[in-house]
């Protein structure tokens, strides 16, 4: 049976106005809206254009609207709303700067933190076939912070560096022309390094990519002796 | 107030590519943009990038040359492309080509590790080197992280100001002064004043419904710099994607048909043969004609469901869709619920590129001193009347660093003269005023109704087939909307402070201005060219010229420039360039 109407229930909160957060509770055309990204560009279009979120591209591939959607993290543009009541709120372990909007500076600085660029060993040295297929597993990553969100590490200590810098970390350690290898080794051996990692697969579970964090960190961790 | 030598407004390929090349060349610089950089839509671009690769000494392909590059964009353009911008794209390909390799970013590659390439429209060899079908992603990561590497050695000289919002760019005397910009989550509006500007906004999509661009390419992008007195260049140039996923947003690339798919009609007939235009070179004619095609067929009464054609990729198999098309697989599963691998995809065509846009010569100059502009924002003439595919990834890095070479000579010559502090102080108080009054807006017309209302007019009457009435029509529309945007607007919020509502209003009065130029210069091209295609002007005049708009006193004003006539200029070419016989 087809629906009429959607519901959702949005997460509001202005951290310079209200106490508490709270949901509000919208009804949105099934004509209008598919995606859950959709149902909040209407809301914010036709019902209420106060309401903070980011979205860009509405494929899939920008990476701006993750959110915690119908009980998991996931791409608002990605996911579809469902009969009965749908319900989002905001990525989690980060501070929220209005509504469904937060703050990414931590996920972003921890990024930087690994050096996230190629230093070549020599400067002829091109990439290869077999070494591109090693490293491909790695290059979907969107840096949408679902998995940040979704880690309990990064939750419990502000200087873990979180599932996506260590997929990125991955890419740089299996690239054969890299020159910082021991730097990054050096980077995530320390207490906030990948060994704070205790396996949980949160973020295998929250990547709308399928990118599989926590085999990355796995796989940096054979690196160290 | 905050100074810079050169601020870039736009995070996307060329803005970073620009931030690269004047970081490198020792200028002082800050990229504003309206979401974090690797949130720009050329994330999203999936086909591949153009360049003649010679590989171990030899072109890719044995016998293709730079020459047939240059050649194949002109004819995809129908001759109304520049020469010499096109003669700098096509030769300065390899290098960039290099140059992002070095970086790090990872093509996709053959067995024996040469860079792989793949078919595209319009060309006559397989040239366009891509990242399976995330070309632009991996492209964009690699160009961002290069721009991370620089903040981390020289972080004086590099800063992003992420989610600023510019609403101004400053001119005094047609010199750049800098621009004003709103902090999207504090509401502060601040001045950057700097000695040159580079523009890289790009596209404006979002003027039609049936687009493919992003929420953020509003036109708002080339409607300031319009204000500010620069002109627009064949801006009724608008193409359209031959294969959007029907009833969506979702492109399915080019590549797609580059690797094996063929479009198909409601009796399974690959309908492309039976038109003069597409018989030769079928589903890989260019991008204007398959769209073209593809309507007349769905008018013609042989679409599927009567919106629609199908895309079959079945014929490439399983295995090279998973290896070189995996994106496609995911959009069309997460999207419409299907597996191309063993089902038939609808298409429809939707807009897709922006060719025309702020008027640069071949050194990414403006009229205006001190004003550089690249990427699809820019419109140097290089697409001519119909953009072949590959090209546009290419013209970013191209013109993004020409404009990198260009702002450092511009600013080593001090043409670069700032302004006195009471022309900022005025300059932001005029402007704090006029974003403050929106917010007071207490109309019963909300900013969606109208941009609802704008797409489709622009969908219906400025699409791939166009006509006088129709084009009459559309102007009617908007000078209504444009009236009710005047007198019954209402805004939502109240405050500066993170407001999305309030920036879809500015944004909107831009889209309006370019949808209504749009519909003007395609009304005054009396001919059918490219994607202008008019049905009661179906054939072309015989001297291709390039249409210029500019705004004075609020009036739209086109004129029109002939092209540079320049044809013998590969005759003065280094001989390695041509053809190996």
């Amino acid at each position: 049976m087809k629906e009429k109407y959607y519901k959702i229930a949005v997460f509001r909160f202005d951290p310079l106005k209200d106490t508490a957060h709270r949901f509000d509770h919208y009804t949105v055309p099934a004509s209008k809206a598919n995606t859950v990204l959709d149902a909040l560009i209407y809301i914010r279009d036709y019902i209420d254009g106060t309401l903070a979120f980011r979205a860009s591209c509405r494929q899939g591939r920008c990476g701006s609207c993750a959110m915690h959607i119908n009980g998991r993290y996931g791409l608002a543009c990605e996911v579809r709303l469902v009969p009965g009541q749908n319900r989002v709120r905001p990525l989690g372990q980060m501070p929220i700067i209005k509504d469904l909007m937060v703050d990414m500076e931590r996920f972003w600085e921890k990024y930087e933190a690994i050096k996230p660029y190629l230093v070549r060993r020599s400067n002829e040295a091109a990439q290869t076939y077999a070494n591109r297929r090693k490293i491909e597993k790695t290059v979907d990553c969107i840096l949408c912070g679902a998995c940040f969100s979704a880690c309990m590490m990064t939750g419990m200590n502000s200087g873990f560096h979180g599932p996506a810098a260590f997929v990125v970390m991955n890419r740089f350690l299996l690239d054969e022309r890299d020159a910082l290898r021991d730097q990054r080794l050096e980077i995530v051996k320390g207490e906030n390094g990948v060994f704070r990692c205790h396996s949980m697969y949160n973020c295998n579970e929250a990547c709308p990519k399928n990118i599989k964090p926590a085999e990355n960190i796995l796989e940096i961790k054979k690196n160290i002796d | 107030m905050r100074e810079y030598d050169v601020i870039i407004v736009g995070a996307g390929m060329a803005g970073l590519r620009a931030a690269v090349g004047t970081v490198k060349r020792g200028l002082k610089v800050a990229v504003i943009t309206k979401v974090h950089p690797l949130r720009s839509h050329s994330v999203a671009a999936s086909g591949g990038i153009n360049a003649v690769l010679p590989q171990n000494g030899e072109a890719h392909q044995p016998s293709d040359s730079i020459e047939q590059h240059y050649r194949d964009t002109l004819e995809c353009g129908y001759n109304l492309s520049e020469p010499e911008a096109v003669e700098i794209l096509v030769s300065r390909a390899p290098g960039m080509i290099r140059e992002m390799e070095r970086w790090g970013c990872l093509f996709s590659r053959e067995k024996d590790d040469r860079i792989a390439v793949r078919n595209m429209g319009g060309a006559t060899f397989p040239r366009t080197v891509y990242a399976s079908d995330k070309t632009g992603h991996a492209m964009m990561n690699t160009l961002y992280e290069q721009c991370v590497r620089l903040r981390q050695n020289k972080p004086d000289q590099l800063r992003f100001f992420e989610e600023w919002f510019v609403t101004k760019l400053l001119v005094l005397n047609n010199t750049v002064a800098g621009v004003v910009a709103l902090e999207i989550a504090t509401g502060k509006m601040e001045i950057f004043s700097a000695k040159s500007v580079i523009w890289a906004t790009g596209g404006s999509g979002r003027i039609y419904g049936s687009t493919s661009n992003p929420l953020t390419n509003s036109g708002w992008g080339l409607a300031v710099p319009l204000y500010a007195g620069a002109a627009l260049m064949d801006i009724e140039f608008v193409q359209f994607h031959p294969t959007q996923l029907s009833g969506t947003h979702i492109l399915i690339t080019e590549a797609a048909r580059g690797e094996g798919a063929v479009l198909l009609n409601l009796k399974g007939e690959r309908f492309l043969g039976s038109y003069e235009d597409s018989k030769r070179n079928m589903e890989l004619s260019s991008r204007d004609i398959v769209s073209r095609n593809i309507r007349r067929e769905i008018l013609a009464g042989r679409g599927v469901n009567a919106t629609c054609v199908h895309l079959d990729m079945q014929g490439i198999g399983s295995r090279n869709i998973k290896k070189r098309l995996p994106g496609v697989r995911e959009l069309c599963k997460t999207y419409a619920n299907l597996d191309p691998v063993r089902q038939l995809i609808p298409v429809t065509p939707g807009q897709h590129y922006t060719i025309g846009g702020i008027h640069t010569n071949e050194k990414a100059e403006t009229g205006i001193n001190g004003f550089f502009a690249a990427g699809e924002c820019a419109c140097a003439g290089i697409h001519g009347a119909n953009r072949m595919g590959g090209n546009s990834l290419l013209e970013t890095l191209v013109f993004g660093e020409i404009a990198s070479s260009g702002v450092a000579e511009y600013i080593s010559q001090k043409h670069g003269r700032i302004p006195n502090k009471q022309y900022f102080e005025n300059a932001f108080e005029d402007e704090k005023n006029k974003i403050c009054a929106l917010l007071e807006r207490n109309g019963k017309t909300r900013p969606a109704e109208i941009r609802d209302r704008m797409q489709a007019a622009m969908d219906e009457f400025a699409g791939i087939y166009r006509d006088g009435m129709g084009l009459v029509e559309a102007g009617k529309i908007i000078k209504e909307l444009k009236n009710t945007y005047r007198d019954d607007l209402g805004v939502d919020g109240k405050e500066l402070r993170v407001n999305y509502g309030l920036i879809d209003a500015i944004e909107l009065r831009g889209s309006l201005d370019i949808a209504d130029i749009i519909i003007q210069a395609a009304l005054k091209r009396n001919e059918s060219i490219g994607v202008h295609f008019r049905n009661d002007f179906p054939s072309r005049k015989s001297r291709p010229r390039h249409s210029l708009v500019r705004l004075q006193k609020g009036k739209i004003r086109i004129h029109y420039l002939p092209v540079r006539d320049k044809k013998n200029l590969f005759d003065l070419l280094p001989s390695v360039w041509k053809t190996k016989k």
